[in-house]
């Protein structure tokens, strides 16, 4: 009986007074799955990419767990060797790549600049569709079958010695590899074309800068990967020796050709994690950004002297010494602009009206890491001490600093800056604030250790090592726990937020720039007439702070 | 722009000018990561002619020149018909455009049938060093079969490049027929006019790369 | 209609052809008369020309907005990165500093 009357009459759903979003402008997965929309398909990436993070967090922690005890009795060799390759390939090609480019690139650039949407909105989904089915088989395929070369694939183990499944594990990385060229030549074009009327190239966002610099490094270097990797696809599958010795070709070959690509992409990583930190810096210390020209420019300098730096990857692989000593010289020379970087948002702080949120927070902690990330990269750049510590836990912590230190904190507190802007709610300041210091805190627990570590002699990639370093890697398991969980914080308040967080006003942060013009979620086409951009970026008012 | 000739203008577009723009920058920046994709190959092509000269010039002279060298020029003429379909496009004159373009991709078709003719050639010889199956007949240096892999690697990716752009030729001009096609699409038949010259810039790298200069 | 005949039209693209004909003639004749010698250098010479028509004409580097011409060449400063560097290394791995 009650169910004939509910059927009779359906409740009449509450649309009057509902200002129109692009969350529910069509509420169907269909909706989802075939939109054009960047906001939308950043959300996807958004999703997707957590999960992969999750996976390969799983695997970081397997890998500490079995660092516990010195003999290796936790985990087998095989099962390690696997779990740390699944770490790196998952972590490089399936979060920290797409990150912040592809969550917060997608769904802030075009509304930074004034467009309705991407240049090509079509190619954007596409990208993700190339995404999500790359990731997918290369997680299938690191999971039942397993790779124990490395990220880096290095010849001749993974042509002639692993028996494992390598040929579907470089197919998968050639596939992800298009997904990252789309979005380039996507963000790229953009940039080009679609700025809104006034909005010239001084007056884009930092952020912008930094997204369009990481474009050009990703259509400058991916096709590099893809070859390298077809390469060595023909070379396991066919034998055709380009990259063995004993039939005439070099192993070494494959490494230039690999870093040609691994090194810049290393900036396609940290580049849009300083884009963040000159939105987060303004937009907490309430200050002009010192220096607009010279982060700008310092971002293109970087994305261009980072491809003249990857030999020093390979100074004791068997390049020449005159090779060595010149890319060791250029390495010093892309110090420059990450240091005029940092000395900038450090001179935008000073004399800033600061406030102290969660963003602020990841910024401050950004700024602590990536200078020792930093510093640590330019020992590694010097030959004579790289000869020491090269291949050891040295490396390992150095970009860790870099990687996760920078790119993760730069991405966690882009998100809280930018989640009233994505989801219309915000999040609760307290748990925010607590997260942040414990993943600072943790992160520097589990990988300070490491620099002690490698110095001391302990080469990376080993499963068992001698018992007087265990106090130290217990330590670095342990920071691992408290970063855990520190990760687990905003997994869980955010999706809190999502349903029990209170309604964002448009402009929570009191900030500049084009987005916080437009209501929390944005409408479906981002602005309601094209707007006409007619003032400065950062147009803080620079009050000088009372005592 | 003549009647009959013009651009509709796409949602997130606000002038034709802009869209038409667009659609250049995004061919030629694509365009870009190929020519780094092609580069990767021929980088490594240098690299093993610095290793080993002698093994790479001897392999080098099995390869047929006068078809590579014949291949080159039935791409150069694709090459003018493709650019006089553009002229035509941006005249509005349809029909004598669409002729053209199928010209363009019948050319194309011709150059793999002449690719097709010359790897039976190479196979007739035993210059089949991928297949473990068959034994390799150039003597000597291993390098020599390095060499004829990589002119294999090297121009088969050429040809599915070419395959594309046939199909991506063909599909315009049957696209093209629709009425008033070119009073909506006009740059596309550019866009693809681009595509299709690269692929024969890539060839012109090709040739002397592999056929010419290692003599 | 626009006003131009199909002659004028036929005009560049038949420059172009002639232009890269007769290059790819010398390139040939140079490969098939002197393998021997330090002819690889006109050989380099006519291919890098060949190159220089396709970009400049065929591709219309003149007729597109500066920032593509930019990105045109943007593609080949790449490649002369990545074939240098390599080749430092290459070129001095049998020479040792003292």
């Amino acid at each position: 009986m009650s169910e004939l009357v509910l059927r009779d009459a359906p409740p009449p759903v509450a649309t009057i007074g509902r200002p129109e979003t692009y969350l529910n402008d069509g509420q169907t997965i269909r909706s989802w799955l075939f939109t054009t929309d960047h906001k939308r398909i950043g959300v996807l990436y958004l999703i997707s990419i957590t999960f992969f993070f999750i996976i390969g967090a799983i695997a970081a922690g397997l890998i500490r767990l079995a660092l516990v005890v010195p003999d290796g009795s936790i985990l087998t060799n095989d099962i390690y060797n696997k779990l740390f390759t699944l770490h790196g390939v998952i972590m490089v090609w399936f979060f920290l790549v797409p990150s912040i480019p592809n969550v917060l690139g997608n769904f802030l650039l075009p509304i930074m600049i004034g467009a309705k949407d991407v240049a090509f909105p079509r190619l954007n989904l596409l990208s993700w569709y190339i995404f999500m089915g790359a990731a997918v088989f290369e997680l299938f395929v690191l999971i039942a079958g397993g790779v124990d070369t490395g990220w880096t694939f290095y010849t001749p183990l993974s042509t002639i010695y692993s028996n494992s499944w390598v040929i579907p594990a470089v197919l998968g990385v050639i596939v992800v590899g298009f997904s990252s060229i789309l979005t380039g030549v996507n963000f790229i074009t953009t940039v080009h074309t679609m700025r809104a009327p006034g909005m010239t190239w001084f007056r884009m966002p930092l952020f912008v800068w930094s997204m369009y610099a990481t474009s050009l490094i990703l259509v400058l270097a991916t096709p590099v990967l893809t070859m390298a990797m077809v390469l060595l696809f023909y070379e396991r599958a066919f034998g055709i020796g380009v990259f063995d010795p004993g039939a005439g070709g070099d192993p070494v070959m494959f490494q230039h050709l690999f870093w040609f690509y691994s090194h810049p992409v290393v900036y396609v990583m940290v580049l849009p994690g300083m884009g963040v930190m000159s939105e987060l810096v303004t937009a907490f210390a309430y200050k002009r950004v010192f220096g607009y020209t010279f982060i700008a420019y310092s971002s293109m300098a970087i994305a261009a002297i980072g491809f003249f730096v990857w030999g020093h990857h390979m100074f004791f692989n068997g390049i020449s010494e005159y090779s060595g000593m010149s890319f060791s010289l250029l390495s010093f020379a892309v110090a420059v602009p990450s240091a005029i970087k940092v000395y900038n948002w450090a001179a935008t702080i000073h004399k800033g009206e600061i406030r102290l949120a969660t963003p602020m927070l990841y910024a401050m902690g950004w700024i602590a890491l990536f200078v020792v990330g930093g510093i640590t990269g330019l020992f590694l750049a010097s030959l004579g001490i790289d000869a020491h510590v090269h291949d050891t836990y040295f490396v390992v912590a150095h970009f860790h600093y870099i990687m996760v230190g920078a790119t993760v904190l730069a991405f966690l507190g882009g998100i809280h800056y930018w989640w009233p802007k994505i989801t219309g709610k915000m999040y609760p300041e307290f748990w925010g604030r607590v997260s942040a210091l414990f993943m600072f805190v943790g992160f520097n627990m589990t990988f300070a250790p490491q620099f002690v570590l490698g110095y001391l002699g302990m080469p990376r990639r080993y499963h068992t090592y001698p018992p007087q370093f265990q106090f130290l890697n217990i330590l670095s398991s342990a920071g691992a726990t408290v970063l855990a969980a520190a990760y687990l914080f905003p997994l869980a308040y955010l999706l809190w937020s999502i349903r029990y967080g209170r309604d964002a006003p448009p402009n929570p942060w009191d900030a500049r720039g084009l987005e916080w013009t437009i209501p929390s979620p944005p409408p479906p086409h981002n602005f309601e007439e094209v707007p006409v951009v007619d003032f400065e970026p950062y147009d803080y008012p620079n009050r000088i702070p009372e005592a | 722009m003549p009647d009959g000739v013009g651009i509709e203008l796409a949602e997130q577009f606000s002038s034709a000018r802009q869209q038409k723009e667009t659609g250049e920058l995004g061919m030629w920046v694509f365009l870009l990561t190929e020519l780094m994709l092609f580069s990767t190959l021929f980088v490594s092509a240098l690299i093993l002619r610095m290793l080993h000269p002698g093994a790479v010039t001897a392999a080098a002279l099995h390869l047929k020149m006068w078809i590579g060298g014949l291949n080159t020029a039935v791409l150069i003429t694709s090459s003018f018909f493709m650019s006089l379909a553009i002229e035509l496009s941006r005249a509005g004159r349809t029909s004598p455009m669409r002729l053209c373009m199928v010209v363009t991709a019948g050319l194309g078709v011709l150059f793999l049938c002449l690719k097709g003719y010359e790897y039976y050639r190479d196979y007739a010889e035993h210059m089949t060093p991928f297949f473990a199956w068959r034994p390799y007949g150039l003597l000597g240096d291993p390098a020599s079969r390095l060499f004829v892999d990589l002119y294999y690697v090297i121009t088969s990716l050429h040809a599915v490049h070419l395959t594309i752009g046939i199909g991506l030729v063909m599909t315009m001009q049957h696209l093209a027929r629709a009425p008033g096609f070119l009073s909506r699409h006009a740059n596309r038949i550019a866009i693809t006019g681009l595509y299709w010259h690269f692929i024969d810039l890539i060839w012109i790298i090709v040739y002397p790369t592999l056929y010419v200069l290692n003599r | 209609m626009s006003g131009r005949s199909v002659l004028s039209m036929l005009l560049k693209p038949a420059l172009v052809w002639i232009a890269l004909m007769a290059l790819l003639g010398a390139i040939s004749a140079i490969g098939a008369l002197v393998p021997r010698g330090h002819w690889w250098v006109a050989e380099l010479a006519c291919a890098g020309a060949m190159v220089a028509i396709v970009v400049l004409f065929s591709m219309e580097m003149w007729r597109h907005a500066p920032i593509v011409r930019l990105f045109s060449v943007l593609g080949f400063f790449w490649v002369a990165i990545l074939f240098g560097l390599t080749m430092v290394d290459y070129a001095t791995r049998s020479i040792a500093p003292q």
